[in-house]
């Protein structure tokens, strides 16, 4: 392994980590939606250092170019989510979230 | 195999595509007309099909049909295809079973919304049918994004706030599962340099003599951290009572029913149970998961007062079985798992489709506002006790027998105390089970459920339908056995 790939990688997994910290630490839908979308761009790069490593570089691209679809997709589907809850609750705050319970 | 009947697994994909393309084609005012024979008609196809396709294996000696939908897959090195074998053909007659009750319930309780319903639920028997039918694990975590989000759309399809709060909970736990699934993918395909299932299998056989063994372990850990979520199983379970709780009903159905055990347990069975049985760290891991989940999912249904909600703590803690049977790393306890998979499919479905009879019938879930209901749904009342048996794993109910596979294959392989333990909670199952129907069903009759009536015809059909499927299967078992034996399986 190289020190490039190995720096790479790194990096990768530590975008990872700080979207899902993101994640962790943020009270509004948006934000969430946002760190969503941080973890998963991140994941693309990892990928494409995955397809770096091992030289498969059309499957990789193949590969890419589905998980980016996959990722918009749910991207508008969570932000129709968090526009209908907005409507109902007249803010973006998740602890509002709480009445589901029994 | 003759050519005209491997025919028959194209219609898997082809046949919801093409209703899909129909329905949006003629639109809204033609095809609300249609929608119950078009449901009812891909469902009964699929199941047809499972069923000839698993006997055609069994005649033939064949592991598995390959193909591919729309492209020639031996063109192109890497080119994904379809390969499904006798545990995906039995997930595919799940499937239809549980979509065919899913329509049927509908017809009567969503009047206002059958378009867009069966629109998103001709979209989530697809993508459950690529989950079941995929050869590479890239292909499968696509299928289990289709699958998850026609479910997030299903969740909240009448847009109130408690189904956009499930539908959120949901989303937001599968999208962090989904990262860590990508993950989990990426540093496995850093290594193998294909995801089809033969080379991951071969690769994870003997992975530390392999390149960059430390990342091979995260990535499988990731991986297996993401399929958990997305089961449901215990520590991740967070979202799950909330999104059966909050979906309207005939969505619980096919949520409790199947969805779940698709997009999560199908892949542990497959990756744990199939590809590695030996490994010892594994099945402890998943052996404690399993554990926990069947304590935690029957401790939290005695507590809750909604009767979804008790079905869906339920659900965690079967799931639990299904968890544990695999965790014995043996053939029997696999055997034991994929039938409780079955069965769990059949006793869940019964139990929301009777949940989804009394909501319609007196609007409410909460327990301590209902109260007897027999006298005037005796139906109702009547595979509601036989499916809460079957779930408790009363004999000769078809949940009695492969709970029982599952608890020997768990004390062969983890010793006395796990199955003791799986035992105990079984009792626990029966427990809040019965204080739910006793709630519900029987004791006097309050004042205000006096003019309650029956449910409507077709939901009743669907509960007696999924009754006779429990009662006929128990009976039959030990027959089912005699031939698995014969074929060598156990």
């Amino acid at each position: 392994m190289s020190p490039f790939t190995i720096v790479a990688l790194t990096a990768a997994l530590l975008l990872i980590f700080s979207g899902l910290y993101l994640l962790l630490k943020t009270h509004n839908m948006l934000r969430i939606i946002i760190a969503i979308e941080i973890v998963m761009k991140a994941i693309t790069l990892l990928l494409v250092f995955a397809g770096l490593m091992n030289g498969k570089m059309a499957l990789t691209q193949a590969f890419i170019i589905t998980v980016i679809l996959v990722e918009v997709v749910v991207a508008v589907v969570a932000a129709g989510v968090a526009i209908n809850l907005y409507r109902h609750n007249g803010d973006m705050e998740i602890s509002r979230l709480n009445k589901l319970n029994g | 195999m003759p050519d005209q009947f491997s025919m028959l697994v194209y219609s898997f994909l082809g046949l919801p595509l093409a209703a899909l393309v129909l329905f949006n084609l003629f639109g809204k005012r033609v095809m609300t007309k249609f929608y119950m024979p078009v449901g009812m008609g891909i469902c009964l196809v699929q199941m047809l099909s499972a069923i000839v396709s698993l006997v055609l294996l069994s005649q033939y000696n064949k592991d598995a049909i390959t193909f591919s939908q729309f492209w020639n897959y031996q063109l192109y090195e890497g080119a994904s295809y379809f390969s499904p074998d006798t545990f995906s053909f039995l997930s595919l007659l799940c499937i239809g079973l549980v979509g065919l009750v899913t329509f049927l319930v509908a017809y009567p309780v969503l009047p206002d919304r059958r378009f867009q319903f069966c629109n998103v639920t001709l979209v989530l028997l697809l993508g459950m049918n690529g989950i079941a039918l995929v050869y590479d694990l890239f292909s499968l975590y696509v299928f289990m994004e289709v699958t998850a989000l026609s479910a997030f759309v299903l969740i909240a399809l009448y847009r109130d706030a408690k189904g956009l709060e499930g539908s959120f909970k949901y989303l937001m736990m599968s999208a962090i599962a989904s990262a860590f699934i990508l993950t989990g993918l990426a540093l496995i395909f850093l290594n193998t340099g294909s995801l089809q299932y033969d080379v991951v299998q071969a690769y994870l056989a003997n992975w530390q003599n392999g390149p960059n063994p430390v990342l091979t372990q995260i990535g499988f850990i990731m991986l297996m951290s993401g399929f958990s979520i997305k089961a449901g199983v215990a520590p991740f379970h967070g979202w799950l009572p909330d999104a059966y709780q909050s979906a309207p009903a005939p969505v619980s159905i096919i949520l409790g029913g199947i969805v779940t055990k698709m997009a999560g347990v199908y892949a542990i069975i497959r990756l744990v149970g199939e590809w590695l049985p030996g490994s010892s760290v594994v099945n402890v891991a998943f052996m404690f998961l399993g554990l926990l989940s069947i304590v935690l999912g029957a401790m939290s249904a005695i507590g809750s007062t909604d009767f979804k909600r008790v079905l869906a703590f339920s659900s965690i803690s079967q799931i639990g079985y299904i968890v544990l049977g695999i965790s014995s790393g043996s053939p029997l306890g696999f055997v034991g798992a994929v039938f409780h998979f079955f069965n769990h499919s059949v006793f869940k479905s019964t139990l929301f489709v009777n949940s989804a009879a009394v909501e319609m019938q007196t609007k409410t879930t909460l327990i301590d506002k209902l109260g007897g209901l027999h006298k005037q749904m005796p139906v109702t009342g009547t595979s509601n006790i036989l499916a809460f048996l079957s779930t408790a794993g009363i004999p000769p109910l078809a949940g009695f027998w492969s709970k029982l596979l599952i608890i020997i294959a768990v004390w062969q392989a983890h010793g006395g105390v796990v199955a003791g333990v799986a035992l105990f909670a079984s009792i626990f199952t029966a427990v809040y089970f019965l204080m739910v129907q006793r709630k519900v069903f029987f004791g006097p009759c309050r004042e205000e459920w006096k003019d309650v009536q029956e449910a409507k015809f077709s939901i009743r059909l669907a509960s007696v339908l999924l009754s006779c499927i429990t009662v006929g299967v128990g009976c039959v078992f030990p027959w089912i056995l005699r031939f698995l034996g014969a074929q060598g399986w156990i």
